[in-house]
């Protein structure tokens, strides 16, 4: 009877006030995943939040007023959200580097427009109603590894008296936990000056394939072990994970896949796809440094015939005549230098060109040549009595190391310089002194204050473990010579090294004048090229800079047609801008013989 | 100026000036034939310099404002010898390199700039001190110049 009457309980209702529920949504929680939010000041453009995503709701979107710079580490890109695609999961967020990529609390869009749907987040969220952050980076949910594998190195006092190499190297299972905090992004292969392909190299290390990792590094780098061991890293400074945590080891990976793969497979992965039919194209290189090197190697692959003619004993230039062996091991030069020299290149040392064969030689027997002959010359002070016979260039005593030669290591040195050579060196003789004499005594006078060193810290860290003495904002002023012995070095307070726009213009304090007893002085405040090989004739064809260097084009092609010039001769400053140069000017010459 | 004298008039001063400068430019315009082409455009550049130097002091000299001072007497430094050592040709070498060249430029608008530095000190405030401030502050922002050059020339690479 109950359910007869049923539908007649709802005229009871007729009389009453209806129920509004409001359209409002209700609050979110607070963790909720909701639209994104993006914080474009924080955000460098990386695009990992794209690679993740697995419903590719996300692309990275070029907005043309934002700064770029790719050796700092960020993109004029920002991501762009499809909500027809994104299924709000969170990834984006969890894997962002910096931390810039949240989700908000807000969940409602109601549009008969799709291109609504299609976003692009910032701050303000999708309807600049100013939603709080919902999902956001956590301790929890970060999927990045902020901090670093570490790498094994000597101590001091396991390294401070011989020079054997001081980083060790990874093992496998270390290397491959490195890899894996790499995300993916390609930061490093923008910022590195031969753009290496890091992120493949990285990938093949932690899927275990070292032939892989070893072939993608010879994409760019026909100088593996040495930039596994010497490289600047600029790649590191502009990895994303460097944004909150430890940049990955990019140089030390490199350096573990060609420690762990034997020479004679790697000099057969970097031959894969050579030319094996000769071009009967001849190519002159003059210096057998970074650039000379990878030039030759470029043009070798190519099917040209190279011929670089180096003055010194050995080849590799300043790598082995200015880097001391425990920073880069003789061996390992060796190794890749062996390389080069598989795929055809001939290499003559103890050739001095201007001495032993012309530059006009060069121009009528070869189709092409290079000039990369570096910066052999040391600058000196020209302080009164800086010519005295115990004051000595840095670069030189770095050379007569290397060939090891016997050298009269005084009981007490300073070096005059504040840059990576400076500190090569005074480490060096460190070595040395305390093998001959069982003490260190060396002071290093820098003109520049701690924080603006030219020399990199781990130099600069590593020196004073060892022993050396560092004095900052200290200007040479004089050698003291009593009785034509060399007795001390004064120095001077520099009380300021650059003026208010940046510009160097050193202030003394002519009070503050400080003398080292000394009988030992080492100069190394910097670098000139040796120019005089090319002869008057072509010194007077060339065309030059304001800085007396060949005047070239971005291809290294000086003003004379069948002449590139290119490394520290020209630009500098450090090996891997020497190996882009290299192939820079490597294409060039090939496209000139191509014609 | 090179005379033990302690007063010399603002129009010696200035022909001592012109003087100062017109040496420079002769001096670089005659070393240009004497260096590699490698160098050339650096002293190619000194000598330009020195050039617009030598016609804004012979500008100032000319000006009417200056004229109606140019008999007023004026003490001269005691760092005097500094700049009058500056007139004389340098002892470079037979073929000086772009540092020997640099520190001589150098040293040249140092003593300049301190030179017109003292004198604006000895000279009560009107034209004539603003003249000495300015031709100090010329000579100090060509020093700057310099020495950022400097430090490119001979601390580059290596470092």
């Amino acid at each position: 009877m109950k359910s007869l009457f049923s539908p007649l309980k709802a005229l009871s209702f007729l009389g009453r006030q209806p129920v509004t529920l409001p359209i409002e949504p209700r609050p979110a929680a607070p963790n909720y995943r909701g639209f994104h939010l993006n914080d474009w000041e924080t955000c460098i453009g990386c695009g990992t939040c794209a690679t993740i995503c697995d419903n590719a709701a996300i692309r990275m979107v070029n907005i043309t007023d934002l700064p770029s710079d790719p050796i700092k580490g960020f993109k004029a890109q920002r991501p762009a959200i499809d909500y027809g695609r994104c299924c709000w999961c969170a990834l984006c967020v969890d894997i962002c580097p910096t931390g810039a990529l949240s989700l908000s609390r807000e969940y409602v869009h109601v549009s008969l427009d799709l291109n609504t749907y299609f976003i692009l987040p910032d701050n303000n969220g999708m309807h600049n109603l100013g939603f709080e952050k919902g999902w956001a980076k956590s301790s929890d949910s970060d999927l990045l590894d902020l901090k670093r594998k570490d790498m094994p190195e000597l101590k001091a006092k396991e390294r401070h008296s011989s020079f054997v190499e001081i980083v060790q190297g990874f093992d496998e299972k270390t290397a491959v936990l490195e890899a894996s905090r790499c995300v993916q992004c390609g930061m490093c292969h923008d910022a590195c000056p031969t753009n290496m392909h890091a992120p493949e190299y990285i990938r093949a290390i932690w899927e275990g394939n070292i032939e892989e990792a070893v072939r993608q590094i010879y994409r760019t780098n026909p100088l593996a072990n040495i930039c596994g061991r010497v490289c600047t890293h600029r790649c590191e400074t502009a990895c994303a994970i460097g944004q909150r945590g430890d940049p990955i080891s990019i140089r030390w990976l490199k350096r573990y896949a060609m420690d762990t793969l034997s020479p004679e497979r790697i000099k057969e992965i970097a031959s894969e796809g050579k030319n094996t039919e000769k071009t009967h194209k001849k190519i002159a290189i003059v210096g057998a440094g970074a650039a000379g090197l990878t030039c030759a190697f470029d043009l070798a692959y190519q099917g040209h015939a190279v011929t670089i003619f180096e003055a010194f004993e050995k080849p590799g230039g300043m790598m082995r005549y200015g880097i001391p062996e425990y920073r880069l091991p003789y061996d390992k030069l060796d190794e890749d230098i062996e390389v080069i020299t598989s795929l055809g290149v001939d290499i003559r040392c103890n050739v001095r060109i201007g001495k032993d064969i012309t530059v006009t030689d060069l121009e009528q027997d070869y189709d092409a040549t290079l000039i990369s002959i570096g910066l052999h010359q040391g600058r000196s002070t020209r302080i009164p009595n800086s010519d005295h016979a115990q004051v000595y260039s840095s670069v030189a005593l770095l050379r007569r190391i290397t060939l090891q030669e016997n050298i009269d290591i005084s009981s007490k040195i300073a070096v005059i310089g504040g840059g990576n050579v400076a500190f090569d060196i005074a480490r060096s003789l460190a070595r040395l002194q305390r093998q001959q004499w069982g003490a260190v005594n060396i002071i290093v006078c820098a003109l520049e204050a701690r924080e603006h060193m030219l020399a990199d810290d781990i130099e600069v860290i590593e020196a004073l473990e060892e022993g050396i003495t560092l004095l900052t904002s200290q200007g040479p002023k004089e050698c003291k010579v009593v009785n034509g012995k060399l007795v001390g070095l004064t120095t001077i307070a520099c009380v300021s090294i650059f003026d208010e726009q940046g510009r160097f213009h050193p202030k003394y304090d002519e009070n503050t004048l400080i003398t080292h007893e000394v009988n030992m002085v080492i100069e190394a405040i910097g670098q000139a090229p040796q120019l005089e090989c090319l002869g008057d004739a072509l010194t007077e064809r060339l065309e030059w800079d304001k800085r007396g260097r060949p005047v070239i084009n971005t291809d290294g092609g000086t003003s004379e047609s069948w002449l590139w010039a290119a490394g520290d001769v020209v630009e500098g400053p450090d090996v891997i801008h020497g190996i882009a140069a290299g192939h820079r000017v490597a294409n060039s010459i090939h496209q000139y013989l191509s014609r | 100026m090179k005379n033990a004298k302690e007063l010399s008039s603002l129009g010696d001063i200035l022909d001592y000036a012109i003087a100062f400068e017109q040496q420079a430019f002769n001096f670089y315009t005659a070393l240009q034939t004497k260096v590699s082409k490698r160098l050339r455009a650096l002293v190619q550049e000194l000598a330009e310099e020195e050039q617009h130097h030598l016609t804004l002091f012979q500008e100032l000299k000319n000006n009417p404002d200056i004229q109606h001072h140019i008999a007023t007497m004026i003490r001269n430094p005691p760092s005097d010898h500094r700049f009058s050592d500056y007139i004389h040709v340098p002892e470079l070498d037979d073929f000086p390199d772009d540092q020997s060249i640099l520190q001589y430029a150098l040293g040249r608008e140092q003593v300049a700039m301190e030179q017109y530095t003292h004198l604006a000190t000895q000279t009560p405030e009107g034209a004539i001190r603003d003249l000495f401030q300015f031709l100090a502050i010329e000579e100090l922002a060509h020093k700057k110049e310099l020495e950022k050059r400097y430090y490119e020339l001979v601390h580059s690479g290596g470092v």
